[in-house]
């Protein structure tokens, strides 16, 4: 049993930094219905630009969270406004290639840039907590990991309040609702869409520098993070931002128990299967609307 | 039916010129011998990929430009005498760590570029994927670096490999654990447990490692595979916990090792022994990085070489000097090492051979008789078996100390000329925190 518990409390940890690399995906298609296969790629930028920031003036990754979500959110409105735009007009396949070609794009420019090697952090804040432990009732909780978990939690919720709390979210969500609609009432769903790649670019970037604390730095580094985003994002319902955070919980706490009770092998096997599951039982996914 | 008969001597003519352009030109007219590299420059492995271009180009290097002091084959001289000064070009192609692109690539090289001797991919599972290319166009190819034991068991005429497999490598870590008893070690080391990797490098060196490990006195507790690309082994470390290992086997690559690492440490847990197999253990950034966090501290694992003491011999410095100059300053690393060893022999077998023509590689090849003096490394030289495996590749036990770096632990010989004694047990996380790190 405590083993159990003691999986079920990994699994929700993880869960929360799952949310934080998910939820950018979330935005992007509820506002556009457009998947962008280079999302791991700006976690990946997110992760290189606090070791960077790190290695280079000693700033610790979570300061860096500010500069480099600012700076992400950049560049997302900009491939919005040089690329997205363009093919967002065309077919369907057309977007796809498009952030297809974008993710070989980010990723060969870092193997140039920072090369292939694997970079680590060391002497940052979580870092140095490494070790310290909470002890409740049994159950372990690693300090650095949970402050991680903790501060995903806060900024996913910060996203929510923004998003469902005020004026500019509803604008967003008028715009993902009905566009021409919004479009009366003086929206204009290009700079919401633009917004939207550039939060999505920024959340995920966000993530990228807690992660970079617990995390091997290189430029495949996105692609593992992506593949559970993607099931996490499918089984909370495309769209939907709740729906995101309870299916991250989920994939971290199904990852987690499976991997206690089976071969390890199965853990991704299952949470794709639950994701198949949810795919045949509720097609649009836990919160998603058709 | 003169019509057939025109079609097919067309047809034959046409493949007469086909098959006249895959072989080589003669000796004399030679100007460079081109040599296929097929590297995993982006994608998983682009890390591994990235030490072996520079490999390549230190070769490259020795055997083109005037090292008259530098004791390996063809320092001494510019170019392939036996071949008129030819000069050696490496034809350079990035897989992106992928076995169709790798095997796509190499039928480029091969029928494109008419490269002579085909080197790559570096790793074991896209090696195995090219070898029939390189096979059904009787082109010779080699991977030094490659530890799968099936890569020379599958009867390939054309493969060959200077460098150990897993299994040489593998049973080394096993002999030390088994003998160290008898050197001092402790009595009461009973039992293992295995977290390996999905891979065909992992899954291989778990094979083996089922096999020795009762053959040496363990039983098996637990045996873990992994999926390439975990992004958490905390429950693995929870189970690991509660099997209580004496000994931990773990074969992992340097993403995965972080991430055990790190749950591992949040988990308060460390066994008595910590042992490994190339992956992590290989990877000179990995290794660089553990000096800031003492986090590789008595960890030991198999090696090609014993790399503490490598450095005494006047060969590996001066290579070591020319591989610096590709490799922005970074020293060569025992996977550089058996690259750069196992391209000087390709290039000495072309050599020998004064032909690019796959036959006369091929027997030049098979008479290879080169001695640990003509090395940068500890084999005990380079002769192959009817496997084209060289039967004197040889493995050494290393321990990572307090000083980060590795020392030579096994064969008794060599670590009593390190000197060096063993750590044991397997320091805690505390410990590791409180000492001083040798990069801080």
């Amino acid at each position: 049993m405590p083993l159990l518990v003691q999986a079920i409390v990994n699994g929700l940890q993880m869960g929360f930094l799952y949310a934080l690399v998910a939820v950018g995906l979330t935005i992007i298609w509820g506002l556009m219905e457009m998947i962008n296969f280079a999302h791991g790629e700006f976690l990946m930028l997110g992760m290189f630009g606090a070791w960077w920031l790190s290695v280079t003036f000693g700033l610790d990754p979570l300061l860096s969270i500010l500069p480099i979500g600012l700076l992400m959110y950049g560049l997302g409105v900009l491939i919005y406004r040089l690329l997205m735009r363009r093919v967002q007009r065309g077919d369907p396949f057309t977007q796809i290639f498009a952030t297809v070609g974008l993710l070989f794009l980010l990723q060969n420019s870092a193997v140039a840039v920072f090369t292939s090697d694997y970079q680590y952090l060391s002497n940052t804040l979580l870092t140095r907590l490494s070790g310290s432990n909470l002890r409740i009732l049994g159950i372990n909780l690693g300090v650095p990991l949970l402050i991680g978990a903790l501060l995903a939690l806060v900024l996913f919720l910060a996203l929510y309040l923004l998003i469902d709390r005020t004026e500019f979210g509803l604008a967003l969500q008028a715009t993902a609702e009905d566009r021409e609609a919004a479009m009366l009432v003086g929206i204009r769903p290009q700079r919401m869409f633009a917004v939207a790649w550039g939060l999505g670019a920024a959340l995920v970037a966000v993530a990228g520098c807690i992660l970079a604390n617990f995390f091997a730095v290189y430029p495949q580094v996105g692609f593992p993070f992506t593949v559970l985003a993607y099931a996490i994002v499918a089984l909370g319902g495309f769209g939907s931002i709740l729906g995101t955070l309870l299916a991250a919980l989920v994939v971290g706490v199904v990852q987690s128990v499976t991997s206690v009770y089976l071969p390890p092998a199965f853990k991704d096997a299952f949470v794709f299967g639950s994701y198949i599951l949810i795919g045949l039982l509720r097609p649009q996914g836990l919160f998603g609307r058709f | 039916m003169r019509r057939v008969l025109a079609v097919l001597a067309a047809a034959a003519c046409l493949l007469s010129i086909a098959v006249l352009a895959y072989r080589p030109a003669p000796a004399a007219n030679v100007s460079e011998v081109l040599i296929g590299e097929l590297l995993p420059l982006t994608g998983n492995f682009a890390s591994l990929g990235q030490q072996y271009l520079w490999a390549g180009q230190t070769a490259e290097d020795i055997v083109n430009n005037d090292y008259p002091d530098l004791a390996v084959p063809l320092g001494p001289g510019k170019g392939f005498p036996g071949l008129g000064g030819a000069k050696m070009t490496l034809v350079v192609r990035d897989t992106q760590s992928r076995g169709d692109q790798a095997r796509t690539i190499a039928e480029q090289l091969i029928t494109v570029n008419k490269i002579h001797f085909l080197n790559g991919e570096g790793t074991s599972g896209n090696t195995s994927i090219v070898q029939p290319i390189a096979e059904s166009y009787g082109i010779p190819m080699a991977c030094h670096p490659c530890a799968s034991p099936t890569l020379t068991e599958k009867g390939f005429k054309w493969f060959w490999r200077t460098g150990p497999h897993d299994k040489v490598m593998v049973a080394s870590v096993f002999s030390f654990l088994k003998e160290w008893r008898e050197h001092g070690g402790p009595t009461d080391l009973k039992t293992v447990a295995f977290l390996t990797c999905d891979n065909l490098f992992c899954q291989d060196n778990r094979k083996v490692a089922t096999e020795l490990a009762p053959q040496s006195g363990f039983q098996v507790v637990l045996d873990l595979t992994t999926k390439t690309g975990a992004t958490t082994l905390a429950s693995e470390v929870q189970r690991l916990q509660a099997a209580n290992p004496d000994v931990l086997f773990l074969v992992q690559y340097p993403p995965e090792t972080t991430v055990f690492q790190g749950d591992a440490k949040r988990a308060g847990w460390m066994p008595k022994v910590v042992a490994t197999s190339n992956g992590a253990y290989s990877d000179q950034t990995w290794l660089e990085a553990q000096k800031k966090t003492n986090g590789g501290v008595g960890i030991l694992g198999r090696d090609p070489t014993a790399i503490d003491l490598v450095h005494d011999r006047p060969s590996w410095k001066k290579v070591n000097e020319i591989y610096k100059k590709y490799s922005h300053g970074q020293n060569m690393g025992e996977l550089a090492m058996r690259e750069i060893t196992g391209l000087l022999w390709m290039a000495d077998t072309i050599n020998r051979a004064k032909s690019v023509d796959p036959a006369a590689i091929a027997k030049a090849a098979a008479e290879t008789n080169m001695s640990p003096s003509q090395l940068i490394i500890d084999y005990k030289g380079i002769r192959f078996d009817k496997n084209n495996q060289n039967e004197l590749a040889t493995g050494v036990v290393t321990q990572i100390g307090w000083d980060g770096e590795k020392h030579t632990i096994w064969p008794w010989e060599l670590a009593k000329r390190a000197n060096f004694k063993v750590i044991f047990p397997s320091p805690s996380w505390q410990e590791r925190d409180s000492k001083p790190k040798p990069a801080s």
